[in-house]
Parts: C-alpha cells; sequence; structure tokens
C-alpha cells in the first residue's frame, strides 16, 4: 500500500512539474493572448486594458499560475483565440477520436504480437518464426508515416479498396489502425518470443511437465503467465510512443484527433488549446507509466518483494 | 552448447568491422553534405530551380535520372539534398544528446543521492511528454524551423542516454580502481573523465548511431507536419508531404524519400546493433 501511495505521489509531481512546463510554453511563446485576439493598432487602449485585467495577464506570474491549474481542475481550460470555442469542448471531441483509434491499435498490437510471439518462440528457427523476425524487423525500421503513404498509394489510390483519408465508416479505420499498430505489434512479438524462450527453460517448466501437465497448457498458461510481466512494461512505454505516432498518423489520414488538433493549434498559434492539449497527453503518459509499475507488482510477486513493503 | 569461435570475414579496426566503419564514414559524407546544403546559399539554385515545362517527369527521363516533382526540380539533387540535411540533423542532435545525457548520467550516478533523485525527476517530466510532442510544442514557441527540430529532439534524447549511463556508473564505481583513484585523492570530477568516460565510450557509441536514427526519422516526421524544414530547404520530410499532396500524379517522390529514410535506418540500427556486439564483450554473445 505504501508503495502505492508514493508511486501515487511521484506521478502526481511528474504532473505538477509537466502543467509548469506547459504553462512556461504558453508564456514564452511569442505573441500573448491579446495580439492574437484584438488588434491592436484599431483597438482602444481601454479595450486591451480591459481584456489585459480579464485574463489575468497583469497578475504576478505566481497567481497567473495558480489561476492556470485553478482552471485545469475545475475543467475551464480557457477559450480558443481561433474559433472561441471552449478548449475543453474541442479537447473532449478530439479525445473520443484518439482514444478510438489508440484502443484499436492496442488491440491489434497485441492480439496479433502476444500468440506471434509465443508460437514463433515454440517453433523457433522454423520458417514461421523466421518470417515473423523478418517481418518484424521490417516494421521495426520503416518509419510508420511511411508506412502511411506507401500503404495509401497502394491501397488507397492505386486500388481503390480503401478511403485516402476523412472519417465516416469503418473503412476509415483499418490504415490508420495497422499502421499505428504496426511497430508496437513487431516490438510485443519480439519480448513475448524472447521473454516465452527464457521462460520455457526455466525450472519450473520442467517440473511442470515432468508432472505430465499437458504440454499445450505449460505453454499458453504457465509460460505466457511468467513471461507477460515484461509485456506488461513494455506496453506501458508503447503508450508513450503510440500516443508520438498517433499525432502524425492522424494527420496523414486527416483523423479529428487530438493529434491533429494539437498540430494545427501549433501551426494557427492558438496557444491554449496547444498547451491543453500537450499537458493532456503529458497526463496520460505519466499515469500508463504509473499504471504499468503497479499492474507489473501486482502480476509478478517478486517486484513486490524486492521494491519493499507488504501488498 | 560450446559456440566454436568464428573467425570474422572482414578486417577488423579497433575490434570492429571495417565495414561498419565504412558505413559510418558514409554518414559521416552525408552529413558533409547537408552542412554544405544548409551554408551554401548559392549551391541551392541545383535544387531548387524550377521548369514548369517539366513537371512529374518520371525516373529516367532525359536529363533527370530520377525524374522531376510538381515543379518541374531535378528530383534527384533534391533526394540527395535532402538526405544530407537529414543526416546533418542526425548527426548534430545525436552528438547533442550523448554529450548531455553523459554529463546529467554521470551526475545523476557518481555525485550523490540528492544528485539521483533531482535528475531522475527531471528525466521523468522529459519523458511524460513524447518526443514528437514536445517538438510540435517547441516548434509552436520557436516558430517552425530545423532550429527547433534540433533542440527539440536533443532536449527528450539525453533523458533515455542519461538512464543507461547511470546504470553503468552505478556498477562502475564499485570497481577497486575507482574507489583506489578516490583514495588517492582524485576529486571525483577528475575520476569521472579519467575512469568513468573511457568505460562508458562502447555504450556512447552504441546510442549514438542509435539516436541518429530516431533524430532522423522524427525529423523526417515533423517536417512531414511542416513543422520543421520550411521550404524551399529540402528535407525528406518535406518532400514525403509534398509527395502526398500529387501521389495521383506521381509515385517515385514519396517511394524514393520514403525509401531513402527506411534505408538509412534500417544501416544505422545495423551499425548500432553490430557496434554493440563489437564493443561490448558481456553482450556478444547472441542466443
Amino acid at each position: 500500500m505504501w508503495y502505492v501511495l508514493q508511486r501515487v505521489g511521484y506521478a502526481l509531481l511528474v504532473i505538477f512539474l509537466a502543467s509548469l512546463v506547459t504553462f512556461a510554453a504558453l508564456r514564452v511563446a511569442p505573441g500573448d493572448a491579446i495580439t492574437s485576439m484584438l488588434n491592436p493598432s484599431t483597438t482602444p487602449a481601454e479595450v486591451i486594458a480591459e481584456y489585459r485585467d480579464r485574463l489575468g495577464l497583469d497578475l504576478p506570474i505566481w497567481e497567473q499560475y495558480l489561476r492556470y491549474v485553478g482552471g485545469l481542475l475545475t475543467g475551464d481550460f480557457g477559450i480558443s483565440l481561433i474559433d472561441r470555442q471552449p478548449v475543453i469542448e474541442i479537447v473532449l471531441n478530439g479525445a473520443l477520436a484518439t482514444v478510438i483509434l489508440a484502443v484499436a491499435a492496442f488491440i491489434v498490437a497485441f492480439g496479433i504480437g502476444v500468440p506471434a510471439g509465443v508460437l514463433a518462440a515454440l517453433h523457433k528457427d522454423s520458417p514461421f518464426d523466421r518470417i515473423v523476425r523478418a517481418i518484424g524487423s521490417f516494421f521495426n525500421s520503416v518509419p510508420n508515416f511511411v508506412l502511411a503513404l506507401i500503404l495509401v498509394l497502394v491501397f488507397a489510390v492505386q486500388l481503390r479498396w480503401l478511403p485516402v483519408s476523412g472519417t465516416g465508416s469503418w473503412k476509415n479505420l483499418i490504415l490508420p489502425t495497422l499502421i499505428l499498430a504496426a511497430d508496437p505489434c513487431a516490438l510485443t512479438m519480439r519480448v513475448t518470443r524472447t521473454s516465452v524462450l527464457e521462460q520455457s527453460g526455466a525450472d519450473f517448466t520442467r517440473t511442470l511437465r515432468a508432472r505430465g501437465i499437458p504440454t499445450r497448457r505449460v505453454n499458453w498458461v504457465h509460460i505466457l503467465r511468467n513471461s507477460l510481466n515484461s509485456v506488461v512494461s513494455l506496453g506501458a512505454v508503447q503508450i508513450r510512443t503510440l500516443l508520438g505516432y498517433t499525432l502524425i498518423v492522424e494527420v496523414i489520414f486527416r483523423w479529428p484527433g487530438l493529434g491533429s488538433q494539437l498540430v494545427q493549434s501549433i501551426l494557427n498559434r492558438d496557444y491554449p488549446v496547444a498547451s491543453a492539449l500537450a499537458l493532456l497527453l503529458a497526463v496520460v503518459v505519466v499515469i500508463a507509466s504509473a499504471l504499468g509499475d503497479l499492474v507489473l507488482r501486482w502480476v509478478d510477486p517478486r517486484i513486490r518483494v524486492s521494491t519493499g513493503g507488504g501488498r | 552448447m560450446a559456440r566454436a569461435a568464428r573467425r570474422p570475414f572482414v578486417p577488423r579496426y579497433l575490434g570492429v568491422s571495417v565495414l561498419l566503419w565504412g558505413l559510418l564514414a558514409i554518414f559521416g559524407l552525408l552529413a558533409v553534405v547537408g552542412w554544405i546544403v544548409l551554408m551554401v546559399p548559392s549551391l541551392s539554385t541545383v535544387w531548387t530551380d524550377q521548369s514548369l515545362r517539366s513537371t512529374f517527369l518520371p525516373p529516367f527521363s532525359e536529363g533527370y535520372l530520377l525524374g522531376t516533382d510538381n515543379l518541374g526540380r531535378n528530383f534527384a539533387w533534391r533526394l540527395t539534398a535532402g538526405i544530407g540535411v537529414s543526416v546533418f540533423v542526425g548527426v548534430l542532435v545525436a552528438v547533442i544528446s550523448v554529450v548531455l545525457g553523459l554529463v546529467i548520467g554521470i551526475f545523476a550516478g557518481y555525485f550523490g543521492r540528492a544528485a539521483d533523485a533531482g535528475t531522475n525527476v527531471v528525466i521523468d517530466v522529459t519523458w511524460a511528454f513524447p518526443e514528437i510532442l514536445l517538438a510540435i510544442v517547441l516548434a509552436g514557441v520557436l516558430g517552425p524551423g530545423l532550429e527547433a527540430v534540433i533542440l527539440a529532439l536533443s532536449l527528450t534524447g539525453w533523458a533515455a542516454f542519461a538512464r543507461i549511463v547511470r546504470g553503468e556508473v552505478l556498477s562502475l564505481r564499485e570497481r577497486d580502481y575507482v574507489a583506489a583513484s578516490r583514495v588517492l585523492g582524485y576529486s571525483k570530477v577528475t575520476v569521472s573523465v579519467r575512469h568513468l568516460l573511457p568505460n562508458l565510450l562502447p555504450i556512447t557509441m552504441v546510442m549514438a548511431v542509435y539516436f541518429m536514427a530516431v533524430a532522423i526519422v522524427a525529423e523526417a516526421g515533423l517536417s512531414f507536419l511542416g513543422l520543421g524544414a520550411q521550404p524551399p530547404t529540402p528535407s525528406l520530410g518535406g518532400i514525403l508531404a509534398q509527395g502526398r499532396d500529387y501521389l495521383n500524379s506521381s509515385w517515385w517522390p514519396v517511394v524514393l524519400a520514403g525509401g531513402a529514410l527506411s534505408i538509412m535506418v534500417l544501416v544505422l540500427n545495423y551499425v548500432s546493433d553490430g557496434l554493440r556486439d563489437h564493443l561490448d564483450p558481456r553482450r556478444g554473445v547472441r542466443r
């Protein structure tokens, strides 16, 4: 329990510091909110002063930060400088689209990666193993936006089987999901394979076999369970990479998620939106890595012992 | 099963096969090309000269080995210049991240618990932002451009390496010769430079090459989004972004630039793995 509290506390500390970073980025960015909203040469000085006052731009910096955090905590993320919508609405709209894409990619990556890794390990050096590994290292080296463009060229432009970009039908989800899943899938497969290979030589495996437990059960229950901890810790790291690349893939497929919005808002210099989105993504990464640690501890009792403290 | 020692097929230098050094040298050359592209604007007509009478010429057209793009620019030159710029950025980012990672990692691992805890928090905050995200934010703050990309990628790259260096230092500092130097009265800084750094050199080389691959991909991605190199500066990401708009009429910009990018990453990964196997005897034995 103590460890859980410690881990959560640490995650909160990192989130706090990350909010300082996004706040600072918001402040350092050239041109403040006023100059993007009002034209200084045609707006009367009193109006500008009133806006400065309303947005709290004349307050001391720490008070501005407190207001910023207070706003975040109460769900008030500010207002977009471009279309004057509350940032929270923009964020919620985008989050749904991104979550759909990320979850689909995650399911594909683990759904294919784990079984393929186990099979490759069980049939080590077989043609299946070789092919799977070759495909894996291919996906590992081809940057996914390049893969995206090539697949678009083949399946959307040449063969016309799938739409080039946009939303609206399940067909729009296929290409982005596959592309996002490619790299994590390859990595998951490799880690699963290595870790299953390690476990299948372990003493407990031999004992289980000697006790007459069916091979299938030993392979898919006992070995797999013991191999999963490296896959789980990998999962937490992958959320980070996956989110990073979702940004680009969303832009390529004009998928209306957080990534497209982030890039759009940066190019439009719409700082409140950009900073809210950046912080949100950072929070997701921090939570994922904390959850990863906690799940790992729950799955693998050995870690509980080494990090101290009871359950 | 004892494995018979393999006899090296290729000659070696410093224990590393000449093939790897050769590949590294090629990348060095490409980086010089990139430096020239960025620093000598008077040459730029070679890859920016437009000719609207000869747009979308396919590869192997007369006078244009790799054809032309949507503005009739010689694609072979554009691709070469773009590859150079990418590699130049990659080398710069790799060097900066590695130096930062070494300094901060040694600091964390060798200069007491407070230093360790402090750097740990900084690393975790840096890690909270995926590289691409931080680069996008920085590009927003600094304005799009290669400078923003280089800064952003260096600022994120060091964190992973600092963690590795810290781990290595934790084991190195227990060695007898390190303790002996301290007993002889050398300062921690001297010990770091004399004993820790040389021992960290192999892993540094491996990671530098790896960072180059990561940086090259990230730079291309950011330029693809329009946040990196601004036209007319040639860059692989920019070529891909432009090629994407004209996929219907010309496939070669996307395929060739994407292919070049993938091959570079493949080669760098290969070199990085090779260096690891040769330089670090503990990891030399593969399953």
